[in-house]
């Protein structure tokens, strides 16, 4: 009878801590070795970047054209050059040039190539209380500053943020972090477009999240494009593999294999030919 | 407010269609969150006894530093342990960043004050009877501290209970050292951050609904436990 | 069995314990009395090995003896004033001592003979759970627990206080009946006078920490009035007056020894010689010892109770029962100070 009550705990304790560690060890080994085999490239690129669904479109077409495997992390242009930095990952594909080029001179990365490019916009409330419809961004950007309209900005060193900054400097104006016009969100593209819709204010975003938002919108937008297609407003996009210089551990050769796939014909292509919600989002250019 | 409806909806079918990323979200949360929890439980029980049990000299001051480690935000623990995972860092060489036990190592960070301090208190609770028992019957250093486990084992499985829903949940830790990567170390909370980001929140909704039902789950196993014993 | 030599016991700052020298012998029943707070229960632990003395030894059977050593250990079992049980069944509760100790041979058997032993049928008993007893049946299953290992010392803090009557009495029973079978010797803290009149072999006194010879005497303590020269008194409820002579610095408890104490009728006190004093009370309790010749009288004097052994011979003679006023003589100068 007291066998019985013996046997029951030590079975309970024993049943109980050996499923939950084995199993729970088992699973995790498993996810290791697949890194372990090295054959996987690590990319870091921005949120914009992944949130269009490119890459979901296109690396498949890369893994299956090459046999390379290819894993992304998608976080704040900001990170993503950090990350590189610091040869957490093999590749970067991002859109901010300058810091790009900043990244290549300090000896972070090798051989950047421009990829593709989409635009930014700029939007506001249908009313546009500051009349910037149809004029040029340096000129919309003063009429925002001059008429004392909310603008909301990303504020988290984003490339969104960096082009941002780019063009109050271009518009001859100080960069307006003290005007209470001036929101800085610290958030990404889709919640700093809903902070400019609750403010009816004015923001920059990238093309590709403006059509997202448009379209939850379903038909109504709070917020609608202004200005666009303004040689200044281009979002380029290029491909920096980290330099191995700097980082021995990185799979330099597939990082490179990469970079000449996504400037070859058959990726050019399939990005030209990629649609959100029916409308063409990047336009292909890399160097023949 | 529709988007909660939506949220709903979308919840039933994602389980029910079998969506593969969600159930691989899913199987990332389990494996993260179970490897965390058993090792911090293994390291926390007999941790927490010692701190519970003995008296020393710098134990006040100890207990104080464990209380306020069950502060810490995750995204700082995110970060501290991202510096000691990133190549150059002192595990560098380990490749554990943006993998799922790297995740769970961040996660012992969370979890191993809350177990650590919760069995302390309780040991400390126990009847002091306890031990004079303990002692009379002949149980030597080894036998108490067993003995003296097993009879505080409610507010042990307390401690496991609080820790596994800090750790089920927690966004910080999994986004900076996992990584978010899609199939990978997409766990649910990432998972939502990420929706939430993108303006879906009936999918956030969604992925809410199934953490809370595999949180539902554990809690309903647990009190079955907690009813055998 | 024991000797304890120039023990000084403190927690932290506090003195609890001043024991200079005392000897318990095997196999003997040993009663400790005194007010709540003179140490009792922290003397039982050191002589249960719960605790180390901060300064001085124990000796156990000649053997400098510590917590946890296997001298003492699978030896020495002290059961507590409230009962205690572990979050198990009762069998489990009683069968733990002989599984830590790897001795399960005919373990049921053992453990229905130690809940016979405390007057709990196994049938009934064995399968409940801790928290399924009434406060004397859990303190009997503590107790079978400790009887299950035979020990050789059983140690019982206020055995009888927070039981029922019934309890009270089947413990006693059983702790006579290890003695008797085993030779356990037993060492009791109880204010129980059936205990400490009927069983025990002999009786110490507590106070304060410190033991004081003569066995139960009366204790005195303050506020003490100025007398005449030399001399102190102490106002009693009643209005009588006790005398003792000025203590030293730092002392306030006076002791009454009962082995100087006379007793007298009222009416027929002799002649007094000029030290003699007398008090008057009256007869509460008659006791018989074990032994048979001597009987334990206890006699209210106000708020004092005082106990005098007397030969059967003289209970006779004065024809004491309790009721009947009586009248103490004592030597003011043979008082001494505490």
């Amino acid at each position: 009878m007291e066998k019985k009550e013996v046997f029951r705990k030590i079975e309970f304790i024993l049943v109980f801590s050996i499923t939950a560690l084995s199993g729970a060890i088992f699973f995790a080994a498993q996810d290791s070795k697949a890194a372990e085999e090295g054959a996987t490239l690590l990319m870091a690129t921005t949120t914009s970047t992944d949130n269009t669904g490119l890459l979901e479109y296109l690396m498949p077409a890369f893994t299956e054209k090459t046999g390379i495997d290819i894993k992304w992390i998608s976080t704040g242009t900001g990170k993503a050059l950090k990350l590189g930095e610091n040869c957490d990952v093999d590749v970067l594909l991002v859109h901010a040039p300058q810091a790009e080029i900043d990244f290549v001179d300090k000896g972070f990365g090798i051989d950047r190539r421009e990829i593709m490019y989409n635009d930014f916009v700029l939007i506001g409330p249908p009313e546009d209380p500051a009349h910037i419809k149809g004029k040029k961004v340096s000129e919309a950007l003063q009429a925002i500053g001059s008429s004392s309209n909310v603008f909301v900005s990303r504020g988290d060193e984003s490339g969104t943020h960096k082009m941002e900054r780019t063009l109050w400097k271009l518009a001859d104006m100080q960069i307006p972090e003290q005007e209470t016009w001036y929101r800085q969100s610290g958030q990404g593209m889709l919640p700093t477009i809903n902070v400019a819709g609750e403010l009816q204010g004015y923001t920059l975003t990238d093309h590709g999240t403006y059509i997202k938002y448009e379209s939850a919108a379903e038909g109504k937008p709070s917020l609608v494009i202004l200005v666009e297609g303004d040689a200044v407003l281009l979002n380029q996009y290029s491909v920096i593999p980290v330099n191995p210089k700097h980082c021995s551990n990185v799979k330099h050769e597939k990082a490179q294999t990469l970079s000449n796939w996504m400037s070859g014909e058959e990726a050019q292509r399939l990005i030209g030919e990629f649609k959100l919600l029916g409308k063409q989002l990047f336009t292909p250019n890399a160097a023949r | 407010m529709d988007f909660i409806q939506d949220g709903f909806i979308q919840a039933f079918a994602l389980l029910l269609n079998r969506d593969p990323a969600t159930y691989s979200a899913i199987s990332a949360t389990l494996r993260a969150s179970g490897l965390a929890m058993a090792a911090s439980l293994l390291l926390g029980i007999p941790l927490g006894y010692l701190l519970g049990y003995f008296d020393f000299r710098l134990k006040k001051q100890i207990r104080i530093i464990v209380d306020t480690l069950l502060s810490l935000p995750t995204v700082f623990i995110g970060l501290v342990i991202y510096a000691l995972l990133t190549r150059n860092g002192p595990l560098g060489e380990a490749g554990l960043l943006f993998t799922i036990p790297g995740i769970a190592i961040g996660q012992v960070i969370l979890s191993l004050p809350i177990i650590i301090a919760l069995t302390a208190t309780a040991v400390e609770a126990a009847d002091n009877k306890l031990h004079i028992t303990l002692m009379s019957l002949g149980a030597n250093r080894r036998q108490i501290a067993a003995s003296t486990l097993w009879e505080v084992r409610l507010g042990i499985l307390a401690a496991a209970v609080t820790a596994t829903g800090r750790v089920l949940t927690e966004v910080g830790i999994s986004l900076m050292i996992g990584g978010n990567i899609k199939w990978h170390t997409r766990t649910i909370t990432t998972a939502i951050a990420l929706e939430t980001s993108k303006g879906e929140f009936g999918m956030g909704i969604a992925l809410g609904l199934v953490l809370l039902l595999i949180a539902l789950t554990v809690n309903i196993s647990l009190a079955g436990l907690r009813r055998r014993i | 069995m024991y000797h304890i030599q120039d023990v000084d016991h403190y927690y932290g700052e506090k003195h609890v314990l001043a024991i200079d020298d005392i000897s318990i012998p095997e196999a003997s029943i040993v009663g400790l009395i005194g007010p709540n707070g003179s140490g009792k229960s922290t003397l039982l632990k050191l002589l249960g090995f719960l605790e180390e003395p901060t300064y001085g030894s124990i000796f156990f059977k000649g053997q400098k003896a510590a917590p946890f050593s296997s001298e003492v250990r699978f030896k020495v079992t002290l059961l507590t004033q409230e009962p205690y049980l572990m979050r198990r069944t009762v069998f489990e509760n009683i069968a733990y001592g002989l599984k830590i100790r790897g001795d399960t041979k005919d373990l049921n058997k053992r453990v229905e003979e130690a809940l016979a032993l405390v007057g709990l049928a196994p049938e009934n008993f064995a399968r409940r759970r801790w928290s399924a007893l009434s406060g004397g049946e859990a303190q009997r299953v503590a107790l079978a627990a400790r009887l299950v290992l035979k020990p050789e010392v059983l140690l019982l803090d206020e055995p009888t206080a927070s039981v029922d009557a019934d309890s009270a009495r089947l413990i006693r029973d059983a702790s006579l009946k290890a003695r008797e079978e085993w030779g356990t010797t037993l060492v009791v803290a109880t204010h129980d006078w059936q205990w400490l009149f009927e069983t025990c072999d002999s009786v110490r006194h507590l106070l304060h920490g410190r033991l004081f010879r003569g066995g139960l005497g009366c204790a005195v303590q303050g506020p003490w009035k100025f007398s005449r020269e030399g001399f102190l008194q102490k106002e009693l409820k009643d209005g009588q007056c006790l005398i003792a002579p000025t203590p030293e610095e730092g002392k306030q408890v006076a002791i009454l020894d009962p082995a100087r104490l006379r007793l007298a009728l009222p009416g027929k006190v002799p002649l007094l010689k000029w030290n003699i004093n007398s008090l008057k009370g009256y007869v509460s309790r008659l006791f018989l010892e074990k032994n048979g010749e001597i009987v334990q009288t206890a006699i209210k004097v106000a708020e004092l109770l005082v106990a005098i052994r007397l030969e059967r011979k003289q209970v006779e003679l004065l024809k004491l029962f309790p009721g009947r006023e009586v009248i103490i003589l004592y030597d003011s100068h043979k008082i001494e100070w505490l």
